[in-house]
């Protein structure tokens, strides 16, 4: 994955009782952000959040003293700097209650730290990016959507879209980059309606990818998250603003 | 059965013997006796005693006994059937419908009692299967909290190795260039040894959802990039067709179609793609990896299934675990799916995933 990472000003704080890990996460970190701070266990990253306020926090999931899920919901009282967690098991039924519980992303153990630190830095990018609202226009890779005249076009030609994938688009770009669940997407698209309607997501999402991808099995615009849900790519134009 | 059969002959004999002897002895004393009612008492006792011991046909039947011996011995005038005075009568019916009732209730309650018995240790023996099926539970959770912390055991140290290894490998260390791929090797055993104990604790939990195949396919791709294998992987789906659309484990699916990817690649020369394929068979969505390796000679079909099992040409050389394809397997067979193997045509394998396939609800249009 090539990811042109720019350095920020933005402070990681990292939360990991194993020196080594938090050796790995520094020094992954260190062409990404300006100042990594750490802490080494649940009570005193809570601490630093308060008194530091991070621009995001890297939380191991295995820590001696609290469970993680515990951790990220008492940061989200104080804090709205991305969670990134990192964690040892690789069954993805643990991704939906965590990212219910603030977490932003992922990565799981032994990870590649390029891919690590990209995913840092677009964290960073997110929380960064003013957000389109209802009202903008979205442009990425190619694909421009404008929720105010209801037009959307890919390499400048129009798509025709139904109102359940304008839904869905217009749910995924609240906030680019962040991962909504399939129960988010659920509520956001069908709202209160129960039914036989909601378990299509998927496939209204495969038909909506094949209108805007290049290629619908090499996703950029809308990105599956497996067991979890999906996200929109973030924008790269903006990156450089 | 035996048994049974030689108790009853043994309570026959017993109740018939005391009735002679009792009929004998006051048979013997027949002519200072005043009234029927000794003779009928000791009667009833006996038929009670009967019915206790052998059930209902020995107390009926010693009933019956007694009545002839009553009327026959016991009621002037002696030693001849016949009803002389109206008193004999009633005490004869009454005798009969006592000794009759009694052997009907008391044999009742017997096999209420019995029924009850039997209840009572079927109640046991469920509340045994119960408390046995907690502990099963608890022994799954044990499990699963075991392989959470053997999970983060392992992987914690890999991670630092990798790390590190990468960062000397991205400086031009060769040595760590090959650290950086033994330990990708060694995660993937870990993943393999888990995922194989947690296959093998059974009843394996599968959330089965309405998905798509190029969903699939996308997050398939996505993980082979992790791997640096995505070019070598070669995806064929008619994007004009409707949507191939099944009900499947989405994830574990992934893990299938890795597993099966990663053998195929393993065995394949490397100037050589696998091919990812789909397409729609009766009621079932078929997906098809296909490589050009050396495909398995035809005794080892079935076998290639098993857990350990290496082809016999690589054995040692191979870096895979043994247990990608049959992993791969029990995920299937745990949605409802089959793994199939066929020899390629033109020479190498190709590996056949059935999944229940799904009406696609034909959402192409506007709504």
């Amino acid at each position: 994955m090539v990811m042109h990472s720019t350095r920020t000003d933005a402070t990681v704080l990292i939360i990991d009782d194993e020196p080594e890990i938090r050796h790995v996460v520094r020094s992954a970190l260190r062409s990404t952000v300006a100042r990594v701070i750490d802490a080494v266990d649940g009570h005193t990253g809570l601490a630093a959040v308060r008194a530091q306020t991070p621009d995001l926090i890297v939380l191991d999931l295995g820590l001696p003293d609290q469970s993680g899920l515990d951790l990220c919901r008492s940061i989200r009282a104080y804090s709205l700097a991305p969670i990134v967690v990192l964690t040892a098991r690789h069954i993805e039924s643990d991704k939906v209650a965590l990212l219910n519980a603030g977490a932003d992303d992922y990565v799981t153990k032994p990870f590649s730290t390029s891919e690590f630190a990209a995913r840092v830095a677009a964290q960073i990018r997110r929380a960064r990016t003013a957000r389109p609202g209802t009202s903008g226009v979205v442009e990425t890779d190619g694909v421009s959507i404008d929720f105010t005249s209801r037009i959307a076009t890919r390499d400048s030609r129009p798509i025709r879209l139904t109102p359940i994938e304008w839904a869905i688009l217009r749910a995924l770009t609240g906030d680019p980059g962040r991962v909504y669940t399939h129960q988010q997407l659920f509520d956001a698209v069908w709202a209160r309606e129960f039914g036989d309607a909601r378990q299509y997501l998927r496939v209204h999402i495969t038909n909506l990818r094949r209108k805007i991808e290049r290629d619908p099995t090499h996703p950029h615009v809308i990105i599956t998250e497996p067991g979890a849900g999906y996200r929109f790519g973030i924008p790269m134009a903006q990156e450089s603003a | 059965m035996a048994q049974l059969r030689s108790s009853a002959a043994k309570s026959v004999a017993l109740w018939y013997g005391l009735l002679i002897l009792a009929t004998v002895i006051m048979y013997l004393a027949r002519d200072r006796q005043e009234s029927q009612a000794h003779v009928v008492l000791v009667y009833l006792l006996i038929v009670l005693g009967g019915s206790v011991s052998g059930g209902r046909p020995l107390g009926f039947t010693l009933a019956a006994a007694s009545t002839i011996l009553v009327s026959y011995y016991f009621q002037a005038p002696f030693d001849e059937f016949s009803l002389s005075k109206p008193v004999d009568a009633i005490v004869l019916s009454a005798f009969m419908a006592t000794a009759a009732t009694t052997t009907y209730l008391l044999v009742r309650a017997q096999e209420e009692a019995a029924e009850a018995r039997a209840r009572a240790e079927e109640i046991q023996r469920l509340s045994a299967e119960a408390s046995h099926a907690a502990a099963l539970r608890e022994a799954a959770r044990f499990k699963d909290i075991l392989l959470a912390s053997v999970s983060h055991d392992l992987r914690t140290p890999l991670t630092s190795i990798k790390a590190l290894a990468q960062d000397a490998a991205d400086s031009g260390d060769a040595n760590s260039v090959i650290i950086v791929a033994q330990t990708e090797r060694l995660s993937k055993m870990v993943a393999h040894l888990l995922d194989m104990s947690r296959v093998n604790a059974g009843a394996y939990p599968m959330s089965l959802e309405v998905n798509t195949v190029e969903d699939l396919a996308g997050a398939v791709v996505t993980e082979m990039m992790g791997a640096n294998a995505a070019d070598r992987v070669h995806v064929t789906i008619d994007y004009s067709a409707p949507a191939l659309v099944g009900m499947f484990d989405f994830v574990e699916t992934i893990r299938i179609l890795t597993n099966l990817i990663d053998n195929a690649l393993l065995y394949s020369p490397d100037s050589e793609t696998v091919e990812l394929s789909a397409s729609r068979v009766g009621d079932w969505l078929q997906l098809d990896v296909a490589d050009r390796g050396p495909g398995v000679p035809k005794d080892d079909v079935e076998r290639i299934f098993e857990p350990f099992y290496r082809h016999a040409a690589t054995s040692g050389t191979a870096p895979g675990t043994g247990l990608g394809l049959a992993i791969a397997r029990s995920l299937a067979k745990a949605q409802g799916g089959t793994i199939e193997y066929a020899p390629r045509k033109g020479g190498g394998s190709v590996f056949t995933l059935r999944l229940p396939a799904v009406e696609d609800p034909g959402f192409q249009l506007d709504e």
